[in-house]
C-alpha cells in the first residue's frame, strides 16, 4: 500500500466526494475495515449482541423455566446484589484467592522464565516442553487428577510431607488450605505466561546487559534496572491476564467440589455464584446482574492496572 | 496506474473474504432440518465408536416419516444417558414407529449432567419435548408446574393402574395441587448390600434377609447396626472399632454408609423415620425428630465411633474414590437396587468384591423405612398432542425391553422376572435373594426423600452444605446447625413465597 501512496499526485483540481473517497488513508482504512469484517461480524454476533441481550435481561426477573412471567424490574437485581450475603462472601472469596494467586502466578512464570531462558542451561527446548505440556490438558481432567494428589490420607503431597515429619493438611476440606491448594494447582499451568515471559526476555537488548557488566552492574542489578524495566509491557499483559482469570475463576472449583463452594462456601467465587443463580436455581435475570457486576468490576481494576502503568511501564517505542 | 492495480487485488481481495465469511458461518450452521429424518434420531455407533448423542432438529409441525404425528421424547433427566442404553432407546423408537402410523416418536437423548439446563433452555426458547423421562422424583421437581396433569388422559385411554402396587399408583401425584404428573415406571428399594468376605473374615454372621429377623439374639435395630458396622470397622494393624487399641487415623476397612446418597440430611436420616423439611403448609421450615436423631447418629459414626468414613476417605483410593462397596473396604452399604449397575469396575478391571448379599434395612423404634427412587416418563404442558404423546408414553413405561436397559426395577409386577433374570447373569457367581427388594418395597418412605420443597434447587444447595460439613468437619454440633439450617430454609421458602 505505501507504493500505491508514494504514487498519487500532492496536488489535484477541486475535491469531489469521489476523489474524496479514493485517498490512500481512506482506502486503507475501508479495507481494513473489511478485512475485519468477519471477525466485526463475530464480534457484533457473539459478542456485544449477548452482551446487550444479558444487559436487558438483568433489569428482568427472567426465570429460564418459567420465561413466559417475566417481567421488567428496574434496577431491583441490582439493588438485591448489594445485600445479598452469597454474592458479598462470593466477592471476598474471590478477592482473598487473588490475593494468593496473583502474585504466585506472575513470580513463578517470570522465574520459569528465567530460569528456562538461561544461557547456559541444556535442554532448553524439552524442559521449555515439560513445563508448557499441563497447559494442554484439560482443566477438569487435570483438576480429578490433583484431587487425589492433595487427598489428606492417601493423597502424594501429604505421603511425602508426612515422610519428612511434617503436617499433613486437609488441603481440600480446610478453608485456610483450599486457597493454597488452588494455586498449588493453578502454579501447575503457568505455561502460557511463561512462553510470553520468555518471548519479552529474548526482546531485550543484549547489548544493553554487556554495557551492564562492563559498569560493574551485578546479577540483581541487572535484573531489577534493566529487564524488569524492558520486561515492564509483557508483565502487564500478564497480570491483566491473570486478574481477568481470577476473577473468571471456575472450573477448578466446580469440579472440586461440585459446584457447591465447599469448604463453608470458601470456594463460591463470583462466577461459580454467577452460575449457580442462572443455571442452578435458574433466576437468570439476577445471574446476569451479577456478570455486570462482574465486568465493571473487572473493567475497573484493568483500567487501574492501566492508569498504573502509565508511570510504571517502559515502552521502548515511546508511551503508548 | 492506482486503478488498474486495485481492480484484481479488490477482485481477489472480494472473493477471499467471501470465502472466509463463507467457512466461517459454514461451521456455526447446525444440520439442516430438511435432512432425513433419520438424522433426527440419535445415531447409534456404526462407523464411528463415539456416538452422538445431540440430534438435528426436526420440524415438528408436519407429519413424520410414518405418517404419524411428531413426538419428541427428551432422555437424559434420569436413567438412559449412558452410552451402552443408545442402541435399546434406538432399536425401541424404530420398533415402535414402524409398529403404527399414528404416533412418530423423535429420540433425543443428552447427557446427565448437561440435560436439566438443556431442557431449561429449550423451555426458555419455547421449543420443549413433549416427553420426559426416565426421569425421577428430584427430576420432576425442577420442572414441577410445567409438568402436565396426566389423570385425564389416564381416564381417557383406560390407561391399567390396577397392576401395579396400590401405594405406586399415587406415588407420582407430586404435581401441584396433586397433579398425576407420571405413572409407574420402574422403582428401586433400598436395602442392606453387604460385603460377604469382610463378615466371614470377621466370623461373624450376616445379616438378617426377612422382616423381623432378629441378629444374634437382638432386634435388627440400628443400635445393633452401629455395633456391628465397629466390629466391621478396622484399621491397618487389624484393630477393629471395638478394641481399646483402635487406631483412628490408620483407618483400612470401615463397617457402614449410605453411599451416593447425594449429601442429602433427608435420605441419610430416612432411616430414622421419613421426613421432610418443609411442613404440610408447604410454607414453614422445619426438622423433624428424625432429621436429629439421625444426624447425630452418623455425625457420631463418622468421628466418634469411627465406622463411617468422612469425606477425605470417601474420595480416597482406599474407597475407590467414592465408590465405596466397589472398593471392597467398606462392609455394609445401604443403598438402592440401582447400585447393581456398579459393584463391579468396569473392565478391564477385575472384580473386587466377589461375593456380596441383600439384608433387611434395620428398624428404628420398630419401624423400617427403606427409601425410595422411583422413574417416570411425564409430559411437559406445552406439547400440541397430548393424547398422541401419553400414547407414546404409556408404551414407553411398558417396555420391559428399555427396563431391562437400565436396570430398573419394574414397577410392574408382571415384568419383573426377566428383570430378575438379567441382573443375575450380571452376577454369576453370586445367589441374589429378590425376596430382599421385594419386602423393602412394603416400607418406602412418605414423605419421599427427594419430595418437593419450595425452591427445591436452592434448599437442596443448603442442606447439602449442612451435610457436608458435619462430614468434613469433626465436633459439629448437629443440633446447633440444624437450627442454623431450618433458619436459612425458611428465609429461602420465604423469598420462593413471596416471588411466585
Amino acid at each position: 500500500m505505501s507504493e500505491t501512496t508514494e504514487a498519487l499526485p500532492t496536488a489535484v483540481a477541486p475535491r469531489t466526494d469521489a476523489t474524496w473517497l479514493a485517498r490512500p488513508s481512506i482506502r486503507e482504512a475501508a479495507w481494513g475495515i473489511v478485512f475485519i469484517g468477519p471477525w466485526l461480524i463475530g464480534l457484533v454476533l457473539f459478542t456485544a449482541g449477548p452482551m446487550i441481550v444479558s444487559l436487558v435481561m438483568s433489569l428482568t426477573n427472567f426465570d429460564l423455566v418459567h420465561p413466559s412471567a417475566a417481567r421488567f424490574v428496574g434496577l431491583d437485581n441490582y439493588v438485591r446484589l448489594a445485600g445479598d450475603p452469597s454474592v458479598i462472601g462470593s466477592l471476598i472469596a474471590t478477592i482473598k484467592f487473588a490475593v494468593i494467586t496473583i502474585p504466585l502466578t506472575m513470580i513463578a512464570s517470570l522465574g520459569f522464565a528465567l530460569l528456562l531462558n538461561h544461557p547456559k542451561l541444556l535442554f532448553k527446548g524439552p524442559l521449555r516442553a515439560l513445563v508448557y505440556m499441563p497447559v494442554m490438558i484439560p482443566l477438569v481432567a487435570s483438576t480429578l487428577v490433583w484431587i487425589g494428589f492433595l487427598n489428606t490420607d492417601t493423597g502424594w503431597l501429604n505421603g511425602i510431607l508426612g515422610a519428612l515429619g511434617l503436617p499433613r493438611p486437609d488441603w481440600i476440606n480446610s478453608q485456610t488450605w483450599i486457597y493454597p491448594a488452588l494455586s498449588i494447582i493453578g502454579l501447575w499451568s503457568i505455561g502460557n505466561f511463561m512462553i510470553i515471559n520468555i518471548a519479552g526476555l529474548q526482546s531485550v537488548p543484549t547489548e544493553l546487559y554487556e554495557a551492564a557488566r562492563m559498569d560493574g552492574a551485578g546479577a540483581w542489578t541487572t535484573f531489577r534496572r534493566i529487564t524488569i524495566p524492558l520486561m515492564s509491557p509483557v508483565l502487564l499483559y500478564n497480570l491483566v491476564i491473570v486478574l481477568i482469570g481470577t476473577f473468571q475463576y471456575f472450573t477448578q472449583a466446580y469440579t472440586m467440589t461440585n459446584g457447591r463452594g465447599d469448604p463453608n462456601n470458601a470456594t463460591l467465587f463470583i462466577n461459580l455464584v454467577l452460575f449457580r443463580e442462572g443455571f442452578v436455581f435458574n433466576h437468570m435475570g439476577y445471574a446476569a446482574a451479577i456478570a455486570w457486576l462482574l465486568f465493571v468490576i473487572v473493567l475497573g481494576l484493568t483500567l487501574v492496572l492501566f492508569a498504573v502503568a502509565r508511570k510504571r511501564v517502559y515502552y521502548a517505542g515511546g508511551e503508548r | 496506474m492506482h486503478g488498474i492495480r486495485s481492480g484484481p487485488r479488490s477482485l481477489f481481495s472480494g472473493l477471499a473474504i467471501v470465502a472466509m465469511v463463507a467457512t466461517a458461518c459454514n461451521s456455526s450452521v447446525s444440520p439442516s432440518s430438511s435432512s432425513a429424518p433419520a438424522a433426527s434420531t440419535v445415531a447409534v455407533a456404526s462407523a464411528t465408536p463415539a456416538p452422538a448423542i445431540t440430534p438435528a432438529p426436526i420440524d415438528t409441525d408436519q407429519p413424520g416419516p410414518n405418517g404419524g404425528v411428531v413426538i419428541r421424547w427428551f432422555v437424559g433427566l434420569g436413567a438412559g444417558g449412558q452410552p451402552q442404553q443408545f442402541a435399546a432407546e434406538q432399536a425401541f423408537v424404530d420398533k415402535y414407529n414402524s409398529s403404527q402410523k399414528d404416533v412418530y416418536i423423535s429420540l433425543e437423548i443428552y447427557n446427565n449432567n448437561v440435560a436439566a439446563n438443556i431442557l431449561k433452555t429449550q423451555i426458555a426458547a419455547g421449543n420443549a419435548p413433549d416427553i420426559i423421562g426416565p426421569v425421577g422424583v428430584e427430576g420432576l421437581n425442577l420442572f414441577r408446574d410445567q409438568l402436565l396433569d396426566l389423570k385425564p388422559l389416564i381416564a381417557s385411554s383406560a390407561f391399567d393402574m390396577t397392576k401395579f402396587d396400590p401405594g405406586l399408583r399415587t406415588f407420582f401425584d407430586l404435581g401441584e395441587n396433586g397433579a398425576t404428573i407420571g405413572v409407574p415406571f420402574a422403582t428401586y428399594p433400598s436395602f442392606l448390600w453387604y460385603n460377604k468376605a469382610l463378615f466371614d473374615e470377621a466370623k461373624l454372621p450376616l445379616p438378617p434377609t426377612k422382616v423381623g429377623e432378629q441378629y444374634q439374639g437382638k432386634t435388627w435395630d440400628m443400635a445393633a447396626l452401629r455395633e456391628l458396622a465397629m466390629k466391621l470397622t478396622v484399621d491397618k494393624n487389624g484393630n477393629d472399632a471395638t478394641s481399646p487399641g483402635f487406631d483412628a487415623s490408620n483407618i483400612v476397612q470401615w463397617g457402614f454408609d449410605m453411599q451416593w446418597a447425594d449429601n442429602s440430611p433427608l435420605a441419610e436420616s430416612s432411616l430414622f423415620g421419613a421426613s421432610s423439611f418443609v411442613g404440610t403448609d408447604n410454607k414453614t421450615a422445619q426438622i423433624s425428630d428424625a432429621m436429629r436423631a439421625g444426624e447425630k447418629w452418623f455425625n457420631d459414626g463418622v468421628w466418634k465411633d469411627h465406622f463411617i468414613p468422612n469425606a477425605n476417605q470417601i474420595n480416597s483410593d482406599l474407597l475407590a474414590k467414592g465408590n465405596e462397596f466397589q472398593s471392597g473396604n467398606l462392609a455394609m452399604d445401604e443403598t438402592h437396587s440401582w447400585y447393581s449397575c456398579c459393584v463391579n469396575p468396569a473392565p478391564p478391571a477385575k472384580p473386587i468384591v466377589k461375593d456380596f448379599g441383600w439384608a433387611i434395612t434395620p428398624s428404628y423404634n420398630g419401624k423400617i423405612t427403606a427409601k425410595l427412587h422411583a422413574d417416570t416418563f411425564s409430559l411437559l404442558k406445552s406439547t400440541k398432542h397430548p393424547d398422541a404423546a401419553f400414547k407414546a408414553l404409556a408404551t414407553l413405561a411398558s417396555s420391559g425391553e428399555l427396563l431391562a436397559a437400565y436396570g430398573a426395577f419394574p414397577a410392574d409386577p408382571a415384568l419383573q422376572g426377566a428383570f430378575f433374570d438379567t441382573v443375575n447373569a450380571q452376577y454369576p457367581n453370586v445367589k441374589l435373594n429378590w425376596d430382599v427388594p421385594k419386602a423393602m418395597l412394603a416400607y418406602p418412605d412418605v414423605p419421599n426423600h427427594q419430595a418437593w420443597v419450595p425452591d427445591y434447587a436452592k434448599s437442596k444447595a443448603a442442606w447439602q452444605k449442612f451435610q457436608n460439613n458435619y462430614r468434613t468437619t469433626s465436633g459439629v454440633d448437629i443440633d446447633a446447625q440444624l437450627d442454623a439450617l431450618k433458619q436459612t430454609l425458611q428465609g429461602i421458602f420465604d423469598a420462593a413465597s413471596t416471588s411466585g
